[in-house]
């Protein structure tokens, strides 16, 4: 892909006109400055989006993100919107990992307050939510709580002790997607996630403290509770191996019955059916299970923060901002027509909605609010953090351990990492500048800015 | 990852092992029993989706008991199915998680003598 490829719309948006390719059923459109786009065509990620505008039934545009990135068949940081009535439902366009998210809590405690103890503290959170490779938590799901977390998400972790009635209310879908069908995740899938709720597993999933160092809105920000140096922690993750079983279990049927409906994709893992079939309502009943399966592994997280917290400060309540999935698809309506709208490392972005954006350990992370041409640009959805940059690989060849220990010690920063494997994959320099990144949909009118967070503490894998 | 194998078998079995270089398994020896473990594969969509479908169950392995398998002998191999007798030992230790098998950049091909297939692995 060249840059004289695209036609500059206007100051951040540039398309791919259809007649590109001849498969092409709509438009490409990414957000992106003039230099960021010179860095995104450098990987593939814009060839998959061109893949990703031949999916039958799609509408208007597919859709990239500034953080757009090479995936599996369907870019991170993409959104396709595709006719609810006779278009596809494709798993690769949701990722394997359902309802990877993030969770904003905020702390009503000072930041002078944690400061002395914020080591003691990382170290308490760490303890309390098991983290890495192939690391259970202390939970064993029963065959009943089992069915009823994948049916109804949030509010059965809720149910179960961990968190309180009024969490669900800042909880996108208050945390439970309908038409979950639990018997359709193979059991595979449970094996794989009957001892994962509230752990955050391995690769980039972390749970970090930050200290609020902008307030851009101060209305919006006191309406979300945030104030300048409050504190507040993210945590990111998503449905474990539950989850990547079922895209896994999900991707193996569309493979093979693609071609019994006529469909060809430009790539495997855009293996997708159409949405009435068997199959696709199958796979978007499978997916939901694991999508609550995700939002009741962040509430039991939760529940494992507020006790570490509570150790230390106990009136502290330590309540939910929000909480939102950027690898999901949902049917949703825009104008006179339903639609499925695939986000995978999107995020959505209605109107006054929160959208939490998380950075780079060492970075900044972000909190907006979606604004009005998220509706009319891009099917209601954001970017989803700073997008990768450097392979994992590439980033602990050139990336020393010691070193980036040290210049996070520098910045004040307290890392409870497991490995040091894990700690380089996800150094600052692997991803893109989050600023930048999030300069574009404030800019492009898609969400507006409401505060910037910085790291003082790291738990992760 | 890039595979060549002169046979399609050999190939399959490289994947195998391939798939535990990237997980980096520590060569655990203490406190580990021997496990042998059947694997069939009914129906893939085709040669490369049997290559991906059979190394996702044998990752599933790795997953829920953390078998790690040094032999792998085909009793069946047909173009859309097979059947593995597979030896090893678990619990192993694996440093990365591969969380899945991807299709992507996947094509099981004949190249000359030889067949080849990329692998793409999710971490």
């Amino acid at each position: 892909m060249k840059k004289s490829d695209f036609e500059k719309l206007d100051e951040f948006l540039w398309e791919i006109p259809q007649t590109h390719r001849g498969d092409m059923r709509v438009p490409a459109r990414v957000y992106a400055t003039e230099e960021m786009l010179d860095s995104i065509v450098r990987d593939r990620s814009l060839e998959q989006l061109v893949n990703v505008a031949t999916l039958p039934g799609i509408q208007k545009y597919a859709i990239a993100m500034p953080d757009v990135h090479e995936g599996y068949g369907f870019p991170i940081g993409g959104v396709a919107a595709v006719d609810a009535r006779d278009g596809v439902v494709s798993p690769g366009g949701i990722g394997y990992d359902i309802n990877c998210g993030v969770r904003l809590l905020r702390a009503s405690t000072s930041f002078s307050e944690v400061e002395p103890r914020l080591g003691k503290l990382a170290h308490s959170i760490a303890r309390e939510v098991p983290s890495g490779v192939g690391r259970g938590g202390a939970l064993k799901l029963n065959a009943t709580d089992f069915e009823l977390v994948l049916r109804d998400g949030a509010s059965r972790a809720i149910e179960m002790g961990y968190g309180t009635a009024d969490d669900v209310a800042h909880i996108e879908s208050n945390g439970k997607l309908d038409g979950a069908e639990p018997h359709l995740v193979s059991g595979a899938a449970r094996e794989r996630g009957h001892d994962q709720l509230g752990t955050i597993g391995s690769g980039n999933h972390f749970v970090e403290i930050d200290r609020v160092d902008t307030v851009y809105d101060a209305d919006e920000a006191s309406r979300l509770g945030i104030a300048f140096n409050s504190l507040v922690v993210q945590i990111h993750t998503g449905s474990r191996g539950l989850g990547h079983q079922v895209a896994t279990d999900s991707l193996r049927v569309m493979t093979k019955v693609m071609a019994q409906y006529g469909i060809e994709v430009a790539d495997r893992e855009l293996a997708c059916a159409p949405l009435s079939s068997r199959e696709g309502q199958k796979y978007l009943a499978a997916m939901a299970a694991a999508a609550n399966f995700a939002f009741a592994n962040r509430q039991v997280i939760t529940a494992g923060i507020r006790r570490a917290w509570q150790r230390e400060f106990p009136d502290d309540p330590v309540a939910i901002v929000y909480d939102v999935a950027h690898n999901v698809a949902k049917v949703e309506r825009y104008g006179d027509a339903d639609v499925v709208v695939h986000r995978k490392g999107a995020t959505r972005a209605f109107p006054g909605q929160p959208v939490l954006i998380p950075g780079s350990m060492g970075t900044a992370s972000y909190l907006l609010v979606g604004q009005d041409a998220s509706m009319t640009q891009t099917f209601g959805s954001s970017c989803h953090g700073a997008g990768r940059m450097m392979s994992r690989t590439r980033a602990r060849n050139e990336i020393n351990a010691e070193e980036l220990r040290g210049r996070l010690r520098k910045l004040g920063i307290v890392a409870e990492a497991g490995s040091s494997k894990g700690l380089v994959e996800e150094a600052p320099e692997a991803y893109k500048d989050i600023d930048a990144v999030v300069d574009v949909v404030a800019r492009a009118g898609i969400a507006k800015k409401v505060a910037r967070f910085v790291p003082i503490a790291v738990i992760k894998g | 990852m890039l595979l060549r194998a002169a046979t399609l078998e050999a190939l399959f079995a490289d994947a195998v092992f391939g798939m535990y270089a990237v997980m980096r398994d520590e060569e655990t020896t203490s406190n580990t029993s021997p496990v042998t473990r059947t694997i069939a594969v009914d129906d893939s969509a085709d040669t490369t989706a049997l290559l991906v479908d059979f190394l996702n169950e044998v990752l599933h392995r790795a997953h829920v008991a953390r078998e790690r398998f040094t032999h792998v002998a085909f009793t069946r191999f047909e173009e859309r199915s097979l059947t593995a007798e597979l030896t090893g030992i678990a619990p192993a230790s694996f440093e990365e998680d591969v969380k899945a098998v991807t299709y992507h950049e996947a094509d099981v091909r004949r190249d000359g003598d030889d067949w080849t297939t990329m692998l793409v692995f999710d971490l």
